[in-house]
């Protein structure tokens, strides 16, 4: 069976005032049609690096590919979520959410309909009309999400998309994006410093090391995710990895720690 | 509405506690009227002057010399500023030259403009023009080189292209700049506007105030100057509504009043 999304190589420096910085060398990853992956890693590793090239956002050397056509740059196959939302801040929630749509010169029936879809998915009924700076952070993430579904694009990027969000909104965000996910079946890539997180919604956590990135150790997550979020998190399964993955990342911390 | 009326008394007061000791210097003859006359008899010569055409005309040429320099401006100026911020090229040409005529006074220029355009309204609007061209350029480049490359990118990602991305991204993004721009621009305009009038000219309100200094009649000339204060001050409110109305969505506008604040 071949990747959904295929990274063979890719590597990536920066030129800072200190002269070239590595931020990412020899990285190779293969994702499945339908698979939740996880990039997990001490900050500064690199892996929000590798979510904007395979978003097309930066240039890198080696190659991404999704469905075997060598990625050159951003495309509606790859809907983006950041975690300092990004939402337009001239338009309402609902024109926000119709920016890929009329882009796209969808007919206007057709675009009400996914608005009107879209609004009760994320629960901002009543808001569609707001600006972003009247919402609060929960909300404004949910416009994003909604906004990236409105594309309806095969894979999702999300780039540590609930980190700017307090504990409680998070774990309701959680929930609601794995909602989304087991109904959608969409390919999801994203970046996470949050290993719990990491271990709710995925099914492979990949761990990267300290700068320059590259992934050390992958890590399946076989969990039974149609119970509460109560039985997922208490179940042996999901503490086993979660230890193993807390304990990766930790052991990739520590060594940059020490040279820092 | 009672606490709207009791804010602009409030700031009314200043204004006429000014005029109150203006006039009440006049009166007691601390001053001598013959140089500083009292407010008293500004108002009497302003009432004259608007009874007849001669501030109305003036003035009017005076604005639209202003107006239409500051218009001119502030359509090139936007170009300007996309290009300097999107095209590396097109900055390497023009960022020097706006380096090196930005602190330049543009009135300095103004016998130059007089020697190739004559005295009239062609002159009075370039000037205008060149005067308000670089706040202009200078905003709107910080405001569309300060939009966050994550907004760039979640664009590019719904499927804009480069000439979406100009009218739906950048133009949005750096709006509330421009209108920071056109606020400076339009003080600009004015003193512009007059100046080069009193330097040369046939008409405007400029020219007005210099004739009327000239010949010692300076209750007159202190009436012209208060038409253009009023006129200035109400230009100046009509953008701030039209800044409010336009940035609805902006965070600055959570501050309810921004006339208040200013």
């Amino acid at each position: 069976m071949t990747s959904k999304i295929s990274i063979r190589g890719v590597s990536k420096t920066y030129n800072s005032d200190a002269g070239e910085v590595a931020a990412l060398q020899g990285t190779d990853l293969e994702i499945r049609q339908g698979e939740f992956v996880s990039l997990v890693g001490p900050s500064g590793c690199g892996k929000s690096t590798l979510l904007y090239i395979v978003g097309g956002f930066l240039a890198s050397q080696g190659e991404v590919r999704i469905d075997g056509k060598r990625v050159d740059g951003p495309g509606v196959d790859r809907g983006i979520v950041f975690q300092e939302y990004a939402l337009f801040p001239w338009l309402t929630v609902r024109r926000n959410i119709l920016y890929g749509p009329r882009v796209r010169h969808l007919p206007a029936a057709q675009c009400n309909a996914i608005a009107d879809r879209l609004i009760d998915v994320i629960g901002l009924r009543g808001f569609e009309h707001r600006y972003p700076r009247e919402l609060s952070g929960g909300m404004k993430q949910r416009v994003a999400i909604a906004r990236m579904l409105a594309g309806d694009p095969a894979i999702l990027l999300l780039d540590e998309p609930f980190g700017a969000l307090d504990a409680q909104t998070r774990e309701t965000m959680q929930d609601e994006l794995l909602r989304i996910f087991l109904t959608m079946r969409k390919t999801v890539l994203m970046v996470t410093h949050d290993v719990n997180e990491a271990v709710y919604l995925s099914n492979r956590i990949c761990v990267m090391s300290a700068r320059p990135g590259r992934i050390v150790e992958e890590f399946a997550v076989n969990l039974d995710r149609s119970g509460t979020r109560e039985a997922i998190v208490l179940s042996d399964e999901y503490n086993r990895v979660r230890n193993q993955v807390w304990l990766s990342v930790r052991r990739q911390v520590a060594p940059a720690a020490t040279r820092a | 509405m009672l606490r709207s009326i009791a804010g602009a008394t409030m700031r009314l007061l200043p204004i006429a506690i000014v005029l109150a000791i203006w006039q009440a210097a006049a009166s007691l003859r601390l001053v001598d009227t013959a140089f500083l006359p009292a407010p008293a008899g500004v108002a009497r010569a302003l009432g004259d002057l608007l009874s007849g055409h001669e501030i109305r005309d003036n003035l009017l040429v005076t604005l639209f010399r202003a107006l239409a320099g500051l218009v001119l401006a502030t359509v090139s100026g936007v170009w300007f500023g996309i290009g300097m911020a999107r095209s590396w090229v097109f900055n390497a040409i023009v960022s020097p030259l706006v380096g090196a005529t930005y602190s330049l006074p543009k009135t300095a220029i103004v016998p130059l403009l007089i020697l190739w355009f004559g005295i009239g309204s062609t002159m009075g609007i370039l000037a205008v023009y060149l005067t308000c061209l670089l706040p202009i350029i200078v905003q709107t480049y910080h405001g569309v080189r300060a939009t966050p490359a994550v907004v760039i990118w979640s664009a590019q990602s719904m499927g804009a292209g480069p000439r979406k991305m100009l009218w739906q991204v950048f133009l949005p993004h750096a709006l509330p700049d421009i209108f920071t721009g056109l606020r400076i621009a339009l003080g600009f305009a004015l003193v512009v506007a007059i100046s080069a009038e009193m330097i040369a000219s046939t008409s405007g309100i400029g020219r007005l105030i210099f004739m009327y200094g000239e010949s010692g009649a300076y209750d007159y000339m202190f009436a012209a100057v208060a038409s253009v204060v009023i006129a200035a001050f109400l230009i100046d409110r009509a953008l701030l509504r039209l800044s409010a109305r336009c940035l609805r969505w902006h965070e600055s506008q959570a501050v309810a009043d921004i006339g208040a604040a200013v």
